[in-house]
């Protein structure tokens, strides 16, 4: 699995563009999971953009833990989404639900449900709009009009 | 609790760092049309991607039991991010808009703002279903004809039709490769959400 093998925590920095990250290769979830994959329990999946976090009982726990589980708490020192946490692990997105779950119920990380009525919510979508308003046309583009 | 106070699950208290709320939107295409380009184009970091499992709609899928002849299948998806502010984060996920692949659309589509249909005039039919999703879904989106070196084969209104397009339904020409105008592709299906939200 390629997840050992992948360097953590410093792709994690913000504000530099990450490394590219292939695919995942056609991982094999009960390995990592035993036997359990996210979507096989009862409920909606939570959101591939749900942000986890580690804790302070992970950071100190962090020589303690192995593979995939030291991976996942070490890069989460910076917040991640589920989605980078699989692109940059190189993990299936259900195996990353399930050993977030895990180390959440360990205490190594928090993990942060957006609320799902948040599309519908006017002041954020306001915020996304005048945040976006913001961003300007492509720099160094060939194109001289504004 | 507020809509911007996410709880954090787990007795354990957070550490420091405060995760900024996630919001998303999808941008959604036949393979080619320019999904990843455009991700790319506006994202702050260069798009990840990842590959999600689905099992096939034709497997029948059943919550309760590990069915180990299940069919399942990875999917690629592209995605990229956008930092409104330190508190709130913009997703964007890339996703193929064909049929089969309901299954994830269900889990990543679920909460998103709205959706951005990507089509390449010369192959009309890879969106069908991507319009046809987000229309039985209810998710505010806007159709936008990538124009592949400025050349559309087809008239706008030509695609409206051909699509079955509904009128209040944005249809319009962008440059995946450029940022303004993906940037104000994706503020088209903003205000279209922000009035639903409103109305
Ligand atoms: N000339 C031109 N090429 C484009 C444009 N958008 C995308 N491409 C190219 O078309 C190919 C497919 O684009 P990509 O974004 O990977 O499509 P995806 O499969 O939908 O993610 C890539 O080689 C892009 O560089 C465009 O607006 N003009
Ligand atoms: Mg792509």
């Amino acid at each position: 699995m390629a997840a050992g093998d992948t360097p953590v925590g410093e792709e994690a920095r913000p504000g530099r563009p990450d490394d590219p990250v292939g695919r995942a290769p056609a991982v094999r979830p009960f390995l990592v999971t035993a036997g359990r994959v996210a979507g096989a329990r009862s409920g909606p999946p939570i959101p591939v953009e749900t942000q986890v976090v580690t804790t302070a009982a992970g950071v100190t726990a962090l020589d303690g833990l192995s593979f995939e589980a030291h991976d996942i708490v070490a890069l989460c020192r910076q917040p991640q989404s589920l989605a980078e946490i699989a692109a940059k692990l190189r993990l299936h997105l259900n195996v990353v639900r399930v050993l977030a779950e895990d180390l959440r119920s360990e205490g190594h990380l928090s993990v942060y449900v957006p609320n799902a009525d948040l599309a519908q919510d006017i002041s954020v979508l306001r915020r996304v709009i005048d945040g976006l308003r913001t961003i300007p046309d492509s720099r160094g583009a060939l194109r001289d009009t504004d | 609790m507020t809509p911007t106070e996410p709880a954090a699950r787990g007795a354990a208290a957070p550490t420091a760092v405060r995760p900024p709320l996630p919001v998303k939107m999808v941008i959604a295409g036949g393979f080619g049309v320019g999904k990843t380009t455009t991700v790319g184009s506006i994202s702050e970091i260069r798009p990840l991607t990842t590959e999600a499992a689905i099992t096939e709609v034709a497997a029948g899928v059943d919550d309760l039991s590990h069915t180990p002849h299940k069919t399942t299948t990875t999917v690629a998806m592209d995605f990229g991010c956008i930092t409104i502010d330190s508190t709130l984060k913009l997703y964007l996920f890339g996703t193929p808009g064909q049929d089969r692949f309901g299954f994830m659309w269900d889990d990543l589509v679920e909460g998103a703002l709205g959706g951005l249909v990507i089509v390449d005039t010369r192959r009309l039919d890879d969106c069908y279903a991507a319009v046809d999703y987000f229309e039985h879904k209810g998710i505010p989106f806007a159709v936008a004809v990538n124009a592949f070196d400025g050349r559309v084969e087809h008239a706008l209104d030509e695609v409206r039709w051909a699509l079955d397009i509904a009128e209040q339904v944005p249809v319009f020409t962008y440059d995946a490769r450029e940022r303004g105008s993906v940037r104000d592709a994706l503020l088209v299906v903003l205000e279209l959400a922000l009035a639903r939200a409103q109305g």
